[in-house]
C-alpha cells in the first residue's frame, strides 16, 4: 500500500496531513519514517513453497465492505474492545491511531509484516510469532462504540451529530449476569484467522500500536470448526447457524446499512456481541429427548421438529412452546450469526467448566432484530436454564475501507 | 554490565552521528558561546520569573506560611512548565539540575502537610541552578560527549541515591536491633526509596540485589533469605524482631558492600538506558502488583522510586534526544508530568502512599495504563544510539 496515497484530504478540521503523519508516526512507536512521510518498510513472511493453502490464503482488506463479516467462517477468532485513553481530547489522534491501524491491517491480512529498525536498540516493531505462518485468511474489523460518540452525557470529539442512527447502549436485557469490566467499550476490534497464532499476533500488535491512544479493555477467543460446507456446532453439540442468509440479496436486506444511516456508515452493519456461559454440566446431566425439546431441533441432523433436513423451513406448531427455534423463529427477525464458542478453565467455586459461546451477530438494524430478539429470547427461552448471559456490546462497523483510505475516515472528513 | 564494549560503542555512535553534526553546519563550533543574555530572550525572562516566585517561596518557608508555601509551589511549576521546553532544547544539562530541585518542591506543595524543611533545601538548591542557567553557555558539545556526560551524570545521581541509602538504612537497622517494631516501621520505606531508584547499579553486582532485595519466592531456600524484606515480614506479618538482628547486620554489611562497589562502578550510555527500562519493568511488574511489598503494603513508594530513577535516565539523556528527537523528548516529558501527577492522588508524603490493598481494580489499572505508556516511550530513547 503506497503510504502517501492515505488521508487525501488535507487541512479538515485544523489538522494538517503533516500534522497527521507525523502524530502517526509517534503513536506508531517506531515506524520507520522515509523521506517523503511513512514509508514503512514491510517484509513479506517468508513462507512462499508448496505449504497447505492455509497459509497462504488471503482475503482482501480494502472493499466496499468490512472482511470478517460475510467473509467464510475462518476457525479462530478474537474480539476485543478499546477505550480511548483519557488523555486524549484530540479527534486528530484518534485519526492517527487509525490511520496506523489501517496500515497495520492492510499488512498483516496480506501475510506481510512490519520489518524492524536497523537500530537493535530499540524494541522489534513486529514481535514475529506468526512469521512463515502466512495470511490463514486473517480479517480484521472495526466497530465503534456508543461510548465513541457519547461519554457521560457528553459529546466527546465533536462526533455525536454522526452518530449512526442504530447505535445506542445496550438495553437491559431479561436473564443477564453482565460483568462491565468485559462489556462494551469505545471501539471493537474483531481478528479471525484459520490459524489461532495468526489471529493473535495480528490481535497482539494492534494493541501494541494503540497504547497510548486506545487501551484495550477486554479480549475475548474462540474458536469453531465444522465439516466443510456445513454448519459448525456449538458446544450445546447442536449445529449453530443453520437459518443465516448466504446469498448476497439476503444480506444486502440483512446484514449491511443503507442510505437512512450518515454516509460515512452507509454500507456497514452492526456486531451485536452476547458473551453467554453455558452451564455445561448440568447440560450434559439433561436427557437427550429435553436438549432437542429445548431448542427444537434434533441434535445431529439439526432439522427442526417435524422436518427431515436441517435447512427446511420451520414448522410453528411442531415446536414446544419455548423452544430456541420457535421463539427466535416467531419474532420474524432476522440476522447474520457469526459466532465462536470459547473455554476458559474451570470455575474455581464449583470445579465446573467455564466454557460458552461468543455470540456475535451482525445486522443493519439491530434495534429492529437484534434486541428485540434478545428480549423475547430472555425472558422465555428454555435454553435459559442452560444459559447466563455475562457480556454485552454492540458496535457500528462502518462501511470498507478502500484502498488509500483509513478506517472511519469519512467520519472525520 | 558491559564496559569493555564502551570504547567501540562510542566510537560507532561518533561515526553514525557524524552526518548529523555536518548536516548542522556552523552551529556546531564546540562550545560555540551563547548564552541568555538579551533581556527578550525567553529563558532569561522566564528564569527571572522563577526567581522572584522561588524568593517569595523562601519567605513562606521562613514564616512557616503553608498556604503560601503551597501557593508559590505551584507556581513555580506552572513558570517552568511555560517555558521549560526551551531550557531542554538549549541547556539540557541545567534543565536535568533545575527538574531535580523543582519537581520534589512541587509534589510537596500539593500535599496537606507538606514537608518545610526539605522544601528549604531544594529551594535554596534551586536558587543556585537558576543563577547558574542565567550565565549558562548554550550545550553544543559534541554527541560522543554527550553520551559520556549522560553517563556521568546519570552516575552522580545513582551515588546519591546508594549514599542516601546508607544514611537511611543506618537508623532502620539500629531500631530493627533494638527491637524497637514501630520505630522500624516507620523507618523500613525511607531506604526502600533510595534502592528502589538505583536499582539497576544494585544489580549488576552479582549477589548483593538478591542479598538486599530478594522477595520471599525469590528464593529456594527460605532459611537462607535475607534483606529488607525478610525484615519486612518480621514486621508487619510477625511483629516480632525476635532474631532479626542477624538479618540487620548482613543488611548494613550488604548496603556498605554496594556502596563501596559502586564507586569504581562503570557504565555504559546503552547500559543506562537498558537500566532506566528495567526500571519501569520493575515497577510493571512487582509493584503493581503488589508483590514486591507484600508484607507492609508499600508498593507505590517502590513504584514512584522506580519511575524516578528511569527519569534520571531520561533526564541525563536530553542533550543527545535533542538530536533529532526532541518530538520523543518532549512526549516523555509529558508523560512523566502525567505519571507523577496520577500519583499524586495516593501520595500523602514521600515515604507514606496509600496502601496498595486499598486501591481499586481501576485504580491500579489506571496506574498501570500510565506505567505502560511511559515505558513505551522510554523504550524508544534507544533512537539515539
Amino acid at each position: 500500500m503506497d503510504r502517501d496515497d492515505l488521508s487525501t484530504s488535507e487541512q479538515k478540521k485544523g489538522y494538517s496531513r503533516r500534522e497527521m503523519l507525523k502524530m502517526t508516526a509517534l503513536a506508531g512507536g517506531g515506524i520507520a519514517l522515509g523521506a517523503s512521510g511513512l514509508g514503512t518498510a514491510l517484509e513479506l513472511f517468508g513462507n512462499t513453497g508448496a505449504a497447505d493453502a492455509a497459509k497462504t490464503a488471503t482475503v482482501p482488506f480494502f472493499g466496499s465492505h468490512q472482511a470478517g463479516i460475510t467473509t467464510a467462517h475462518q476457525s479462530y477468532g478474537y474480539l476485543a474492545a478499546f477505550d480511548i485513553d483519557p488523555s486524549i481530547h484530540d479527534v486528530a489522534k484518534i485519526m492517527a491511531l487509525f490511520i496506523s491501524w489501517t496500515r497495520l491491517s492492510a499488512t498483516l491480512t496480506q501475510g506481510k509484516r512490519e520489518a524492524n529498525s536497523s537500530n537493535k536498540e530499540l524494541p522489534p516493531n513486529d514481535t514475529n510469532e506468526a512469521r512463515d505462518l502466512g495470511a490463514a485468511n486473517l480479517t480484521i474489523t472495526f466497530g465503534l462504540g456508543h461510548s465513541f460518540f457519547i461519554k457521560g452525557g457528553k459529546d466527546r470529539f465533536g462526533l455525536a451529530n454522526q452518530m449512526p442512527k442504530q447505535l445506542t447502549a445496550m438495553p437491559k436485557i431479561a436473564h443477564e449476569t453482565l460483568d462491565p469490566a468485559i462489556s462494551n467499550g469505545d471501539i471493537c476490534v474483531q481478528v479471525c484467522a484459520d490459524i489461532q497464532q495468526v489471529a493473535f499476533h495480528a490481535l497482539r500488535n494492534l494493541i501494541k500500536e494503540a497504547l497510548g491512544t486506545a487501551n484495550i479493555r477486554w479480549m475475548e477467543s474462540g474458536f469453531l470448526n465444522g465439516p466443510k460446507g456445513k454448519t459448525p456446532r456449538n458446544l450445546f453439540g447442536f449445529k449453530d447457524g443453520t437459518a443465516n442468509v448466504t446469498d448476497p440479496e439476503s444480506q444486502n436486506e440483512v446484514v449491511w446499512t443503507g442510505s437512512d444511516e450518515p454516509k460515512w456508515m452507509r454500507g456497514g452493519s452492526y456486531l451485536g456481541y452476547r458473551k453467554i456461559k453455558m452451564i455445561i454440566e448440568t447440560w450434559d446431566r439433561d436427557s437427550y429427548s429435553d436438549q432437542e425439546q429445548v431448542f427444537g431441533r434434533k441434535k445431529d441432523s439439526g432439522a427442526a421438529f417435524g422436518r427431515k433436513h436441517e435447512h427446511e423451513p420451520v414448522i410453528m406448531s411442531k415446536q414446544p412452546a419455548d423452544s430456541h427455534v420457535r421463539l427466535a423463529h416467531g419474532t420474524g427477525k432476522k440476522i447474520f450469526r457469526r459466532a465462536y464458542s470459547y473455554t476458559n478453565g474451570i470455575q474455581a467455586a464449583t470445579g465446573n467448566l467455564d466454557a460458552g459461546l461468543l455470540f456475535i451477530a451482525y445486522q443493519n438494524k439491530p434495534q429492529d432484530s437484534f434486541i428485540p430478539m434478545l428480549r423475547v429470547l430472555g425472558k422465555s427461552d428454555a435454553l435459559n436454564e442452560y444459559t447466563d448471559h455475562v457480556a454485552t456490546g454492540l458496535f457500528a462497523v462502518p462501511a470498507g475501507i478502500k484502498k488509500n483510505d483509513y478506517f472511519a475516515q469519512h467520519l472525520f472528513e | 554490565m558491559k564496559h569493555q564494549k564502551k570504547i567501540v560503542f562510542l566510537l560507532v555512535m561518533a561515526l553514525l552521528l557524524l552526518p548529523v553534526i555536518t548536516a548542522c553546519g556552523s552551529a556546531q563550533k564546540s562550545g560555540s558561546e551563547k548564552t541568555a543574555q538579551s533581556t527578550s530572550d525567553p529563558v532569561k525572562q522566564g528564569t527571572t520569573k522563577m526567581k522572584q516566585l522561588n524568593s517569595k517561596l523562601q519567605d513562606a518557608l521562613k514564616k512557616n506560611d503553608v498556604a503560601a508555601i503551597k501557593k508559590y509551589g505551584k507556581q513555580i511549576n506552572t513558570q517552568w512548565l511555560s517555558y521549560e521546553n526551551g531550557v531542554r532544547d538549549r541547556f539540557p544539562l541545567q534543565y536535568a539540575k533545575i527538574e531535580r530541585y523543582q519537581q520534589p518542591i512541587y509534589a510537596q506543595s500539593n500535599l496537606a502537610d507538606p514537608d518545610v524543611a526539605q522544601m528549604k533545601e531544594n529551594s535554596d538548591a534551586l536558587t543556585g541552578q537558576l543563577s547558574d542557567l542565567l550565565t549558562a553557555k548554550e550545550t553544543k558539545s559534541k554527541p560522543s560527549k554527550q553520551m559520556n556526560q549522560a553517563v556521568d551524570d546519570y552516575l552522580s545521581y545513582a551515588d546519591e541515591q546508594i549514599d542516601m541509602l546508607v544514611k537511611t538504612t543506618k537508623p532502620f537497622v539500629k531500631a530493627v536491633k533494638d527491637g524497637d517494631v514501630e520505630k522500624a516501621k516507620e523507618l523500613y520505606t525511607l531506604p526502600r526509596i533510595y534502592y528502589e531508584r538505583a536499582e539497576p547499579i544494585a544489580e549488576s553486582f552479582g549477589d548483593l540485589d538478591p542479598a538486599i532485595d530478594a522477595r520471599i519466592n525469590d528464593v529456594d531456600d527460605v532459611s537462607k533469605w535475607t534483606g529488607f524484606h525478610e525484615i519486612e515480614r518480621a514486621l508487619w506479618e510477625k511483629n516480632s524482631l525476635k532474631g532479626q538482628g542477624k538479618y540487620a547486620d548482613k543488611l548494613m554489611a550488604d548496603v556498605l558492600s554496594l556502596q563501596k562497589e559502586a564507586q569504581s562502578f562503570k557504565l555504559t550510555p546503552k547500559a543506562m538506558v537498558a537500566g532506566a527500562m528495567e526500571l519501569l519493568e520493575e515497577a510493571a511488574t512487582s509493584k503493581i502488583t503488589g508483590e514486591e511489598e507484600r508484607y507492609s503494603h508499600t508498593d507505590l513508594v517502590d513504584l514512584q522510586a522506580n519511575v524516578d530513577g528511569s527519569k534520571a535516565v531520561y533526564q541525563a539523556a536530553i542533550p543527545a534526544l535533542n538530536n533529532g528527537h526532541k518530538d520523543l523528548a518532549n512526549a516523555i516529558d509529558k508523560q512523566f508530568q502525567a505519571f507523577d501527577k496520577q500519583m499524586l492522588k495516593y501520595k500523602k508524603s514521600d515515604t507514606n502512599y496509600e496502601d496498595y490493598t486499598k486501591l481499586s481494580k481501576e485504580q491500579i489499572r489506571e496506574i498501570s495504563n500510565e506505567l505502560s505508556k511511559l515505558s513505551k516511550l522510554m523504550a524508544q530513547t534507544a533512537k539515539i544510539f
